[in-house]
């Protein structure tokens, strides 16, 4: 697979075909049910479930502006500007995903479980499986393909324009054919989709901070760690996805 | 050797697989008319479940090549912009070479993609020859039928006859959920369905009836049509019923029910019982009222608040006073309650409306023993006490509405109307004795009895609009509430006079008939304008108005004879009274990267105007009119950081006006024991709080840690100056400015986990100091509380069927009189609980609680203690485990009482209700939805 995802770079930056296609910038709407997700928890009754949804279920979900710029070498997403201007600020996580497709590295700065990682290993696409149905988005024609996390049990269903060959893609979602202009969680407990694409050379482009805080460890540690806070909150009966992206 | 042989063979057959196993795969891409297709996605997919093994794009001559692919199962797909996506499986060569046929794409039916695909936004799934997609994507009116929607889709027509041609061709049949629908009549499903509960629509040909009946194929072909039915994804209903009975003629019932779909929710509750419960459960209150449960920012106030931070109070009790239903309540004494209610809420598109009634009824008996004693100031004391029966007969309806609307995505209203009746009637009886020595004794017995029925209604409306420029909003909000009281009632007392000769004495005797007819109402208004500077600074600017009429009409008439009345001009007044506030303020906010800093000031002029009377239209025996103005400035600060760190600081300065009981220039003796006196010239009371805190949480390790101190200065605090007559003992309270009172709250709470999911334990202490200062026999008093409050809670989970709770709380009250140190009074309240939840085998449990509280108060010798055990067994039943047997024995060591302990300014009260004690269960109790077995908290 990374052989594979090596080629495309190289083709598309050789051939250069096309090449209004293969930069620009995508805003997400990252759009998250916290009810289905807390219902969906495994010690909570049938009635709990119930109570959950109806009481405080919000049909809506709740929305972040999430930003995404491509090239055919690299990606990077971070946080977008946010949706609504508000009087009061309590948003200080940094969330950064910087995949680098020459050197097949990703760099993920990211505070999760409560303190400031810094995840530096080499790109590992996650098994898709492409199915036969296709949906538009934003005027383009996008194959679904689906695969599985088995660490935070999910299944995932992503939807790619071939017609942007640029095998990237919004959250730690990447690896197919087409930017991934869409995808979803668990049927519909997380949605993230394309509002908006910008073809050509980003206006400004995403920096990470200058200097890296936090606790650097490698792709398979922080998998080992994402692994044990889920297994410990499951087993102290609390929900994990509020302090692990889900 | 043999071993050897077999590895050589085994290498080289490796080696042989090895070099074979590579291989290229060519070929190319073309259009319907011939015409190469470059740019397009070749993917190789392994066909058994379609994994992704590898992918290229075509070249200008729309060719492709992979290179280095494992010898496996492969199937080739082809997918480009407006075609068709192809597939098709690979059969492998002998050789090293794959040259794959040409592939042509066919491009997607325009109309198919535009209508479909792009403006109904809906998937399009191929399967086979079956194109299929999701019919629920397109927008039909309400009602509309199959036949509507079908009109819709490309590639359909309905003739004049009601029949379906599909690309040309009639439609034969029409099924179900693959089922034929009454015996595939077309018309009959089309006209019939409605289009809001499809969920998908296949159009493909389908054998004939015939072939599939003999299994020989005629060649005939059926245009089929089938239709998928939506599941309705959110819809449900639960319920349950519960009953017990047992010793002492104890019981207790509860039924709910509750059934919701998407947009209609619904639910009745009720309850009975005569173990004190008068009120619903928190999980009980949320089921019932649903999506309406939680609903913030009704109030509709706008502006900082004096105390510096709002506060979200969820408050249980059934009080006469509010329009909220009861919950989590458990009375003291003796009650027999009862409750029905019925809610329902609707939600569609952006409205959202909620209802409900509640009706809830109690009647309690109050058995009770306080004892008071009094200082005087040359160190002597008297006491009295009061042993009580009363009887309160209470029922409350309530009706709650509330409606919101989002009109777009700029404007929202919203509106609440609140309703509540209530009914009370009292019956009292009392035995107070004075005791100042063991020679200076008298005693009163009292009857007192009244009925009071009273109303109020609450209106609200709240509109918020935001402007095109983001971060710029409007709110404006008016709300009314309209109160009315009438009370009739009677007193009766007779005082013993045997150790009494002055005709002075504490206690009197009485005969009274009263009347009191009581009406308020409350005007509000409040705009709200945030103009946004930089994304960063927000300009906030604020008015609140309000203004309240009050009507108090109390006539007390002295029964002198069964049939003759004598109005006491002494006690009935007239009080007509008129609060209006207009407050103004402004204040600027920053707002970037988790740090909040907001500075503003306000200035709020408050108009008292009252007047009172014997009766309504008597000579005015008093007037108040004044005004304050008062300036407060208001500073807050917030800063989120990472890890999940928050440190806060403010200060807000508060003014209370005085209530205008307090000013009016009149004495109240309607209480002869205790004389209220009304004081002109009162200050409004002025706060100046200051708060801090810092809380932190470790979600990985489950640490946490919170910190806060709270301080708060009074000046001219509104305290009562107390006289007491040291012959008749009758103090009389008059209202006063005093300076200098003083509050500290510190807090400090500590969590961690001592075995990570197993064990946790969170301590916690809160000591305070409170300093307050009043008058009492003219002179400067002093009142210093201490309380050291520390406590510690443990919970043990160590086994999946095993929970334990456990944990202490102790608090010292120590009061230091500075004029009268003799007097000190050191109040202890110690408190201890456990908690073990046991899940038994064969689906029996075990919960056991045991509560152990100790009250003591040395320089009485007071030290009661009261430990209460709890227990119930129960079992479930039946495989879905919808029933349940339940045994519990409630205080088990007969032990129970309420207990209360309170030191004032010049004088320490003790009081003991007696109150439900121990009795035993047996219920049942069935859920439709399965039991809920709290097993860890």
């Amino acid at each position: 697979m990374k052989s594979i995802l090596k080629t495309i770079a190289l083709i598309l930056l050789t051939t250069g075909l096309r090449a209004q296609n293969i930069v620009g910038e995508v805003e997400y709407r990252y759009k998250i049910f916290y009810d289905k997700i807390y219902a969906s928890m495994p010690h909570l009754t049938e009635q709990e479930r119930d109570r959950i949804l109806l009481s405080w279920g919000n049909p809506e979900g709740y929305s972040t502006r999430m930003k995404l710029q491509f090239w055919p070498e690299k990606s990077l997403y971070t946080f977008g500007a946010p949706y609504q201007v508000q009087s009061y600020s309590w948003q200080v996580e940094d969330y950064f995903i910087e995949n680098n497709l020459e050197e097949q590295t990703y760099l993920k700065y990211m505070d999760q479980m409560g303190k400031t990682y810094i995840v530096r290993d080499s790109l590992n696409a996650p098994k898709w499986r492409v199915m036969n149905e296709i949906r538009d988005i934003l005027g383009h024609m996008c194959m679904k393909a689906v695969a599985e996390d088995s660490i935070k049990g999910q299944k995932i269903t992503a939807w790619f324009a071939s017609d942007i060959p640029v095998p990237v893609g919004p959250e730690e979602q990447f690896g197919l054919p087409g930017l991934i202009l869409a995808y979803d969680i668990n049927d519909g407990m997380l949605i993230v989709e394309a509002e908006k694409i910008t073809f050509g050379e980003p206006e400004e482009i995403i920096t990470l901070p200058k200097k890296l805080k936090g606790r650097e460890v490698s792709g398979t540690q922080y998998q080992d760690l994402v692994q044990d806070f889920i297994q410990t909150s499951i087993d102290s009966k609390r929900a994990w996805m509020w302090e692990l992206r889900y | 050797m043999k071993f050897f042989l077999s590895f050589l063979l085994l290498a080289a057959v490796t080696f042989a697989s090895q070099a074979q196993s590579k291989l290229t795969i060519r070929g190319i891409v073309k259009d319907t008319t011939n015409v190469s297709l470059d740019y397009t996605s070749v993917l190789l997919l392994s066909p058994k479940d379609s994994a992704l093994v590898a992918y290229t794009l075509t070249n200008k001559a729309g060719e492709y090549q992979f290179k280095n692919v494992d010898r496996q199962p492969l199937l080739i797909k082809a997918t480009y912009m407006g075609y068709l996506p192809f597939q098709k499986e690979l059969v492998l060569p002998e050789t090293d070479i794959l040259e794959v046929d040409e592939i042509q794409l066919k491009p997607i039916l325009q109309e198919l993609y535009e209508v479909v695909v792009k403006a109904a936004k809906a998937p399009l799934m191929m399967r086979g020859d079956t194109l299929e997609y999701d019919a629920s994507k397109f927008k039909v009116p309400p009602g509309a039928t199959l036949e509507d929607l079908l009109r819709k889709l490309p590639g359909m027509q309905i003739d004049a006859n009601g029949n379906i041609i599909a690309q040309g061709e009639q439609v034969q049949k029409v099924t179900v959920d693959g089922r034929r629908f009454f015996g595939g009549n077309t018309k009959m499903a089309t006209q019939n369905l409605n289009a809001e509960s499809i969920s998908k629509l296949q159009l493909f040909d389908d054998k004939s009836e015939q072939s599939k009946l003999t299994g020989v194929e005629d060649g005939v072909k059926e245009k089929t049509l089938n239709v998928e039915l939506k599941e309705e994804a959110k819809k449900g209903g639960f319920g349950k019923v519960s009953a017990a009975g047992g010793t002492d003629e104890r019981w207790t019932a509860n039924a709910s029910f509750n059934k919701f779909d998407k947009v209609n929710q619904f639910s009745v509750i009720g309850y009975g019982n005569n173990v004190n419960q008068s009120g619903l459960s928190w999980d009980d209150l949320q089921e019932f009222r649903g999506s309406s449960a939680f609903q913030f920012g009704d109030t509709g106030d706008f502006g900082f608040s004096g105390g510096g931070g709002n506060y979200i109070v969820f408050s249980g009790g059934d009080n006469e006073e509010s329009f909220e239903i009861p919950f989590n309540n458990l009375n003291s004494g003796y009650s027999n309650n009862q409750a029905v209610g019925i809610n329902y809420n609707y939600l569609k598109d952006k409205k959202d409306f909620s209802s409900n009634y509640f009706y809830s009824r109690s009647d309690q008996i109050l058995e009770s023993v306080n004892s008071r004693t009094n200082f005087l100031q040359d160190n002597t004391s008297f006491t009295s006490t009061d042993q009580s029966r009363q009887n309160n007969m209470a029922g409350h309806h309530r009706v709650n509405l509330r409606f919101q609307n989002e009109l777009d995505s700029a404007n929202t209203i919203t509106l609440t109307a609140k309703g509540r009746l209530s009914t009370l009637n009292t019956i009292l009886f009392s035995h107070q004795e004075l005791i100042r020595s063991t020679l200076e004794q008298s005693q009163m017995d009292r009857d007192n009895q009244s009925d009071k029925w009273s109303g109020a209604f609450q209106g609200t409306a709240i509109y918020r609009h935001k402007f095109k420029k983001n971060g710029r909003n409007f709110a404006a909000s008016i709300s009314d509430t309209y109160s009315k009281a009438d009370q009739d009632g009677t007193q009766k007392a007779v005082v013993d006079h045997l150790n009494s000769t002055d005709p002075n004495t504490y206690f009197q005797s009485l005969d009274q008939v009263i009347q009191a007819l009581n009406g308020s109402n409350l005007i509000k208004s409040s705009l709200l304008y945030v103009e946004p500077i930089k994304k960063i600074f927000f300009w906030e600017t604020f008015y609140n108005f309000s203004q309240s009429t009050s009507e108090t009409n109390r006539q007390v008439y002295d029964v002198e004879t069964s049939d003759t009345r004598e109005l006491n001009p002494e006690l009935s007044r007239f009080f007509d009274n008129k609060i209006t506030y207009n407050r103004i303020g402004s204040s600027i906010r920053y707002a970037n990267k988790g740090s909040n800093l907001s500075v503003g000031i306000a200035a709020s002029n408050y108009r008292l105007n009252g007047e009172f009377s014997v009766v309504e239209g008597s000579e005015i025996l008093g007037r108040v009119d004044k005004i304050y103005l008062n300036f407060t400035p208001n500073v807050s600060y917030w800063k989120t950081m990472k890890g999940n760190k928050r440190i806060n600081a403010s200060y807000a300065m508060g003014v209370t006006p005085p209530s205008i009981a307090d000013l009016q220039p009149f004495k109240d003796i309607s209480n002869p024991l205790y004389i209220r006196e009304g004081n002109p010239d009162l200050e409004p009371e002025v706060s100046h709080s200051f708060n801090t805190g810092y809380n932190m949480y470790d979600p990985a390790t489950f640490i946490n840690f919170r910190f806060s101190f709270n301080a708060t200065f009074y000046q001219n605090q509104v305290v009562q100056n107390q006289t007491i007559n040291p012959e008749t003992l009758v103090t009389t309270y008059k209202s006063g400015n005093a300076s200098g009172g003083q509050r500290f709250y510190p807090y400090v709470g500590f969590g961690f986990p001592i075995v990570k999911t197993k064990a946790n334990a969170y301590l916690y202490a809160n000591p305070s100091y409170t300093k307050s200062l009043s008058l009492i026999n003219s002179i400067e008093t002093e009142t210093h509380t201490y309380s050291h409050n520390f406590g510690a809670n443990f919970d043990l989970t160590p086994l999946e069927w095993l929970g334990l709770y456990a944990g202490s709380s102790f608090r010292l009250s120590k009061t230091d009189y500075e004029q009268n140190p003799s007097q000190n009074q050191d109040i202890v309240n110690w408190s201890a609980y456990s908690n073990a939840n046991i899940k038994l085998p064969k689906d029996f449990y075990l919960d056991v609680k045991f509560n152990y509280n100790r009250y003591k108060n040395e320089s009485f010798g007071f030290d009661q203690k009261v430990p209460i055990l709890n227990a119930s067994f129960y079992k479930l039943l039946g495989e879905a485990k919808k029933w349940e047997v339940r045994l519990s024995a409630n205080d088990i060591f007969n032990k129970n009482q309420t207990i209360s302990q309170y030191a004032g300014q010049n004088y320490v009260s003790t009081g003991r209700i007696e109150t439900l004690a121990r009795y035993f269960l047996l219920g049942l109790t069935y859920n439709m939805r399965g039991i809920e077995v709290k097993a860890r908290r």
